[in-house]
């Protein structure tokens, strides 16, 4: 944000020097990032966090596939550290994503631009054209496969002015299983599955817990992969919206696939 | 005080069937033809001409003679009767007069031409009529049947003064077959009366100057003063045939005579009292034209002359300190068709080279045909600009809006207003109706929603019916069907009981009952998915309760 919103010549100027001093050196610029707050998720990750100009495949797990929830959650969750920089724009074609859901979370609701497309090439192009605007903290993009070439434009967008991309896969009601779940951009950065898992029991074992979730990293560019059971953090416990509870072994990992192909 | 430019079209039916049917028995081959497309709106496409012979029993033209030395009139049938709607110059010649019998007419001029008279076609042609006229002024309003008001305030410098507007206005519409009288005034009224009964012996009649509406209609008959019938009729009786011996008569007895409506009549023609028109468009000052001496017709060029007519305006507008949210500019075809392209801003600016980029992809919808020779344009919602503009440099929180000001308007001018929004809070239990949608830029709502009653993430449109398996009644179910799949319940939260508001119309009666109560449950399952199910209805009634999900929590 700071390099791209520097104004003057000469704070271009030593921008530019840095990073060909960083080149020369053999190092990369360290790029902002999003952490988890904890060491055995940042650890998977080469600068210790999400990237913030880069763009990031979830997906959901057997059902959440269709209808998208635990993703949404899981999504609004890992962007709220993001509102306080700036707007988050979501795309989707469908309307059913839910605000006060959202504010539940402890996403301030009042910085959510929720844009309703047409069609699949409009939510990608809506999706790139918000990441590339300055103000644009993030851009959440409910999509089903984008192709190739629209992942590279969205990787452009997000470079451009550091912005962080989250394509949502989606599959469309009623449709075909399995479009979804093929690998599609070798753009993004990585690439997460994610599902439901039971909660705790809360302290006085009336309703529900915290909610948490399955959180598989299947695939991350120059990281390695994992998965964790996540539980929500109470927006007043400090800056990271999750909080790790378990490590998923891998054969859990291994089950859960049976499991999604069963369903 | 504003200028009022009045259009008088006399014999509008007559004028809008000669175009409506230009290869007719009696077109008017003149300059009709000569103009290609007759001028405003497209009423010629698909609008098929009525038969010129109408029923009735009417006698129908032969086909070999010319039937444009034949009269002609319209016909239009009232309380089973064929009478006369409209009669042509040469059945008026011959003592033929709207209302009339056509049985008897054509009892006296037995070679009298009809057709069907279509007051719906002359009305659309009235209203193509009054769009034709943003060329002269973004305000113009529908005058009766046959009429225009245009307020031309500050749009006459554009032409180089009154006369000149005034000449150019009825010149073409001159050419396009269509005979007009029109007059300038002060007031509406004044402008009506001397487009209609003014002498126009020279220009000077037809525009009464600032001011001076008293002198220029003084000599015109009382029916110049719009009055209602009944005054109308009784006034000459009296020996009262002009307006200057009703201005002459003490106001009280006037009124007293004649009704209220008279005197306010007189002083809406004086400009002693408001009128208000209603135009399609509002009535605003900012407005500007552009005209050119070849007309112009490639892409680059219309996207060129936009650019230069926004900064025209833009330019006024910062001279003024102001911005505006809407502004329209409009390219006018050589045959009288205009394009409207519109673009609205989500905060008033007056960016020239932005709002040229917001048009310019919609330049693809007008259609130059033979050339553009004129664009107009007009802001609408101007408002001052300079407190807005302090907010650029300061500190991001408030500064985000501005940066994002330009997305709003290139996704609200791609998509459509209704597909870019912010959710806010609303005053409702019911779910769907806890939000509204706000437009993203609007200031926050004070309130959040109440953090005691979670909501689920995704909410569907409509409530999807489960089966479900109680172990108790009033309580969650222990296990129910989504979709074919089977959910054991592992947990459960509430009940939420909301009511539907049953003050709201639009509430249906199947819909509710006793069961116009729904008892809201969060729900997890073994896998740990969270619904929001509710039970609509309750045991004991003679329907058994049904059992609904909502949403999702993810």
């Amino acid at each position: 944000m700071e390099l791209t919103m520097a104004g003057s010549r000469e704070a271009r100027l030593a921008a530019l020097r840095g990073r060909i001093a960083a080149i020369e050196a053999g190092t990369r610029t360290p790029t902002p990032v999003l952490p988890f707050g904890d060491p055995a998720i940042d650890g998977c990750f080469p600068g210790g966090g999400l990237p913030l100009g880069g763009w990031h495949e979830v997906t959901g797990a057997g059902l959440e596939d269709e209808t998208g929830a635990a993703p949404a959650a899981f999504v609004g969750l890992l962007l709220r550290p993001l509102v306080k920089t700036g707007a988050i724009v979501w795309v989707a074609r469908r309307s059913d994503l839910f605000a006060p859901g959202l504010f539940g979370l402890g996403f301030p609701a009042e910085r959510l631009i929720q844009v309703r497309t047409r069609d699949e090439a409009e939510t990608l192009s809506v999706l790139e054209d918000a990441l590339s605007t300055q103000g644009v903290a993030a851009a959440v993009g409910e999509a089903e496969a984008p192709d190739l070439t629209a992942g590279r434009r969205l990787q452009l967008a997000c470079e451009k002015r550091g912005g962080f991309g989250v394509l949502l896969h989606r599959r469309p009601y009623g449709g075909r299983a399995g479009k979804g779940g093929a690998v599609s951009g070798s753009a993004s950065f990585s690439r997460w599955r994610i599902g439901p898992a039971p909660s705790p029991p809360p302290p006085d074992d009336i309703g529900l817990g915290p909610p948490r979730w399955r959180v598989e990293l299947e695939r991350c560019r120059g990281g390695r992969p994992g998965g964790w059971i996540l539980q929500a953090q109470e927006a007043g416990h400090g800056p990271h919206p999750f909080r790790l509870v378990s490590q998923l072994a891998d054969h859990d990992v291994a089950a859960a696939e049976s499991w999604r192909k069963a369903g | 005080m504003a200028r009022i430019l009045s259009v008088w079209c006399p014999n509008w039916p007559i004028t809008t069937w000669r175009r409506r049917n230009p290869g007719g028995k009696l077109a008017d081959t003149g300059p009709l033809r000569a103009c290609g497309a007759p001028p405003p709106g497209g009423e010629e496409d698909g609008r098929s001409p009525s038969s010129p012979s109408g029923g009735g029993g009417c006698v129908a033209s032969g086909g070999g003679k010319s039937d444009r030395d034949l009269p002609f009139a319209l016909l239009i049938s009232e309380h089973g009767t064929r009478r006369l709607a409209a009669v042509d110059e040469k059945a008026r010649a011959l003592a033929l007069s709207p209302g009339q019998k056509a049985a008897d007419a054509l009892a006296l001029v037995p070679d009298l031409v009809t057709a069907d008279h279509d007051p719906a076609a002359d009305r659309a042609a009235l209203e193509a009529l009054s769009d034709w006229c943003v060329r002269f002024s973004p305000a113009v309003a529908i005058d009766g049947h046959d009429g225009l008001f245009l307020d031309i305030t500050g749009t006459d410098h554009l032409w180089g003064g009154e006369a000149a507007m005034l000449g150019d206005l009825l010149a073409r519409l001159a050419r396009w077959g269509v005979p007009a009288r029109a007059a300038i005034a002060d007031t509406a009224g004044a402008a009506w009366g001397l487009a209609r009964f003014g002498t126009h012996g020279g220009d000077d009649l037809a525009i009464a100057p600032p001011g001076q509406q008293r002198a220029a209609i003084q000599d015109l008959p009382v029916a110049a003063l719009r009055l209602e019938d009944a005054a109308e009729a009784q006034l000459p009786r009296l020996g009262l045939h002009r307006v200057g011996q009703l201005l002459a008569l003490p106001r009280a007895q006037l009124a007293k005579r004649f009704g209220l409506s008279t005197t306010l009549r007189l002083d809406q023609a004086l400009g002693q009292a408001a009128e208000a028109l209603t135009f399609r468009r509002p009535a605003t000052p900012w407005f500007d034209r552009l005209a050119f001496f070849e007309p112009i017709s490639a892409p680059e060029d219309l996207a060129r002359v936009a650019g230069d007519a926004l900064a025209l305006i833009c330019a006024r507008l910062e001279a003024e300190g102001r911005g505006a949210k809407r502004f329209e500019v409009v390219f006018h075809r050589l045959d009288g068709k205009a394009y409207p392209v519109r673009a609205g801003l989500a905060r008033i600016g007056r960016d020239a080279k932005r709002l040229t980029r917001l048009i310019v992809p919609k330049l693809d919808k007008v259609d130059p045909g033979f050339g553009v020779e004129v664009v107009t344009v007009h802001a609408g919602a101007v408002e001052p600009l300079a407190a807005a503009q302090d907010r650029l440099d300061a500190e991001s929180g408030t500064s985000l809006d501005e940066t994002l000001a330009p997305l709003i308007d290139r996704l609200v001018n791609r998509l459509g207003e209704n597909r870019v929004w912010r959710a806010d809070p609303y005053q409702s239990h019911v779910p769907e109706r806890s939000q509204v949608r706000v437009a993203p830029l609007d200031p926050p709502a004070a309130t959040g929603w109440d953090p005691a009653r979670p909501r689920p993430v995704r909410l569907f449109k409509r409530p999807e019916a489960i089966t479900a398996l109680a172990k108790v009644p009033d309580d969650p179910p222990i296990q129910f069907t989504w979709r074919g799949r089977s959910h054991r319940v592992r947990r459960a939260e509430g009940p939420e009981r909301i009511g539907q508001e049953w003050w709201r119309a639009g509430v249906g009666e199947t819909d509710t009952g006793p069961g116009r109560i729904r008892d809201y449950y969060r729900v997890e399952d073994d896998a740990g998915g969270r619904f929001w199910i509710f039970r609509q209805g309750l045991f004991g009634t003679e329907d058994a309760p049904k059992w609904w999900i909502h949403g999702l929590f993810g």
